[in-house]
């Protein structure tokens, strides 16, 4: 114990002689929250769109008034207003709008004559994402004004109304980031916590120092995982904290969700402290680490479902997803956090860490040579 | 146990030690012992296979054949036993820039599981020894080359080992570095008598410092015994300048059927060359049958031979740094089969 406690304690205070190197696993994590949360928002807001209105008839102002509502309600659009059908569409050609809504002549006639009115709409699909949100509010906007003008003799299917309800506190788009980021500050601090001080421990040369002592090559894997769990586990704690902070939420299931964290969060960083060992320990040179940081971040990370459902990835991907590691740390602490302490919906996700925990951490203990 | 009674007599034996790597023969079926209470110098030039073969006795690298004995354990079958015994000095400097002097010594003493009482004292009394007792809670950071390697020192001997080994412990130091860590170790060896293998491709330091020294090239040991002995092993080791008056080529003659005698030679218009065992001896002798050939002896210069002289006798060259090892990425990167530092 006093030989694993040793080399925990040298570990511990070069980093703690080191803050900066632990402050980036913190940092890093809490910039990605801000900048994400800020620049995806989860729903489009000030599109800009041009409104070209040919017709002056009822139906025409209806549209008007249902683009309107959602200018001033949910923001989706910003409207400017032209009376040159060309002018608008080259302007959306030039990328000054998102697109042009152009109400034909005869357009409300045809409403009023039991014929389907019909409305152009001319987005900008290079911006796909855009374009798809505009095409969607506009026709559920544009859809509504039909209604009162179902024959009776045709099913009012469309006057079926779904009132969405909500089974968990709402969790804004940013919020919902928190999970994600403290796993990247799992696998930052794992990184430079861990596997980057090993290799650069053997680049400088002072594994041979480890290797002339008695050290087992448990008490090597030990002291090293202690240190940098220990280390990590503290990161992902201070980055949730100051993601609540932020973002204005609380752990909704109390003390018990709580602690629930703290465990998934130290079995978390316990597995990917791992899996960075079964990867990088045998590099030579520490570059090797860095260069491999940014790479091996995209490919647990985005597909981890902190950013997007997995539902929605491509079939090779989502099989992916599956054995991410980071996926199930993702789904773990969404689940404790925003919908309370229900050990019985992580179960999955924390039985899949245990296992993937146990056999990296098997594998990693070979890594560890007792020779040069 | 130990392992044999036979290397009990020894602090390091080695017999028939072997280490390939790949095709390349690093250490080739070496045979040595080093006594008790020694200080013992592996001699040669970079790439010679000092390193490896220090590796091999410190259970760094596992042997590819032979056998190898630390104080009286097998450093392949009882690898524990024997880092418990030995106290290492490799040639980078390896103390933590992060951690003062005193944790580094301290800490290093937790690896041997000494208790925090004797860590203390250990490491009160070698950071005294080593004389950096004022700047012992410093950042290792703010030392110099010298001040690192004397800490180093004194954290190899944090357990009391009864071998230490040094592998170029001077290398890239200052002359005033280099005398402090030579002193160190004279005292060490006087007031200890602990058994010290030095490795090195320094002949000053290996003079000066060892009691023997093994000549290692190529891998294999060509030469071992005391500087003295090695000199002597060399005919003629010593060189005798005389300038004549009197008929040079009759004495040149004389002087080739003197006993001890190797070699005479004489440029035109130059001074008469002899190499001779044991010059000083030698040199009255000389100087008598000169001046009963009736000729005169106006002057005479006596030139010891030195180490590297003996080593460019037993080698045919002088030290010469090993070419640039090469290695890809993956080599490089990766670990991939590469010999160390020889």
């Amino acid at each position: 114990m006093r030989k694993t406690w040793s080399i925990m304690r040298r570990d511990l205070l070069k980093l703690g002689r080191n803050p900066l190197t632990v402050f980036t696993s913190v940092l890093l994590p809490i910039i990605y929250l801000v900048i994400f949360g800020n620049s995806f928002q989860g729903v489009l807001k000030h599109l800009p769109v041009v409104i070209v209105s040919q017709d002056n008839g009822p139906y025409a102002i209806r549209v008007m008034e249902q683009m309107q509502a959602l200018a001033a309600g949910p923001k989706t659009i910003a409207i400017t207003y032209n009376s040159d059908a060309g002018t608008a569409l080259q302007d959306v050609r030039d990328g000054v709008y998102k697109a042009a809504l152009i109400i034909p002549p005869g357009f409300s006639r045809s409403i009023a004559e039991g014929r389907i009115g019909e409305l152009g709409l001319f987005t900008d699909n290079v911006d796909s994402i855009s374009a798809a949100t505009l095409t969607g509010v506009f026709s559920q906007a544009t859809a509504s004004i039909r209604v009162n003008y179902v024959t009776a003799r045709e099913p009012k299917l469309d006057q079926i109304v779904m009132r969405p309800n909500n089974l968990f506190t709402t969790v804004d788009y940013d919020r919902s980031l928190i999970p994600g980021v403290i796993v990247m500050a799992l696998f930052m601090g794992s990184l430079t916590s861990g596997v980057f001080n090993w290799v650069m421990d053997r680049f400088m040369g002072i594994t041979e120092c480890y290797l002339v002592t008695p050290l087992s090559r448990w008490n090597l894997a030990a002291g090293v995982l202690g240190s940098s769990v220990l280390v990590t586990s503290v990161a992902s704690v201070i980055v949730l904290a100051v993601g609540l902070l932020i973002t204005g939420g609380t752990i909704t299931g109390g003390a018990p969700a709580a602690a629930m964290l703290v465990g998934v969060i130290i079995i978390g960083a316990t597995g990917i402290l791992a899996m960075t060992f079964v990867l990088l320990a045998r590099a030579n040179n520490p570059r090797v680490v860095g260069a491999s940081a940014g790479f091996l971040n995209v490919i647990l990370f985005f597909p981890s479902g902190a950013i997007y459902p997995i539902e929605s990835f491509p079939p090779w991907l989502r099989a992916f997803a599956h054995y991410n590691p980071e996926t199930h740390a993702v789904s773990a602490l969404k689940s404790i956090l925003f919908k309370g302490a229900n050990f019985a919906a992580i179960s999955n996700d924390v039985t899949f860490l245990i296992v993937f925990t146990a056999i990296m951490l098997v594998i990693a203990s070979m890594t560890v040579k007792r020779t040069l | 146990m130990r392992s044999t009674m036979e290397s009990q007599s020894a602090a390091i034996r080695a017999s028939e030690l072997t280490k390939r790597f790949g095709d390349l023969t690093a250490v080739d079926h070496v045979s040595f012992e080093v006594r008790r209470g020694e200080l013992f110098g592996l001699l040669g030039p970079n790439g010679a296979g000092k390193t490896t073969l220090s590796r091999m006795l410190t259970t760094l690298i596992v042997p590819t054949s032979g056998q190898g004995f630390v104080a009286g354990f097998d450093v392949a079958r009882d690898p524990v036993r024997v880092r418990e015994a030995i106290g290492v000095i490799p040639q980078a400097l390896t103390s933590d820039l992060d951690l003062t002097g005193w944790e580094n010594v301290d800490i290093y003493g937790g690896f041997y599981n000494l208790s925090r009482r004797v860590r203390r004292e250990r490491a009160q009394h070698l950071i005294h020894m080593v004389g950096l007792t004022e700047r012992a809670n410093d950042l290792v950071q703010t030392y110099s080359g010298g001040m690192r390697r004397r800490l180093e020192i004194a954290r190899g001997l944090v357990h009391s080992p009864e071998v230490l080994f040094l592998d170029e412990p001077t290398i890239g130091l200052d002359p005033q570095s280099r005398r402090a860590v030579w002193d160190l170790l004279e005292q060490l060896r006087r007031d200890t008598g602990l058994t010290i293998s030095l490795t090195t491709h320094y002949m000053d330091e290996a003079e000066t410092l060892c009691d023997r020294i093994a000549i290692v090239d190529g891998g294999k040991i060509i030469a071992i015994g005391s500087p003295a002995e090695l000199k002597a092993m060399v005919k003629g080791s010593d060189r005798l300048e005389l300038e004549v008056q009197g008929d040079a080529e009759k004495i040149v003659a004389m002087l080739r059927g003197q006993p001890g005698v190797h070699e005479v030679t004489r440029d035109p218009d130059g001074p008469i060359v002899v190499l001779a065992d044991d010059g000083a001896h030698a040199m009255p002798k000389i100087i008598s049958e000169i001046e009963n050939a009736g000729a005169k002896v106006s002057s005479i210069k006596l030139e010891r031979m030195s180490l590297e002289d003996v080593f460019i006798r037993f080698t045919g060259r002088r030290l010469r740094d090993e070419p640039a090892r090469k290695g890809g990425f993956f080599s490089s990167s990766f670990g991939m089969p590469m010999p160390p530092g020889r």
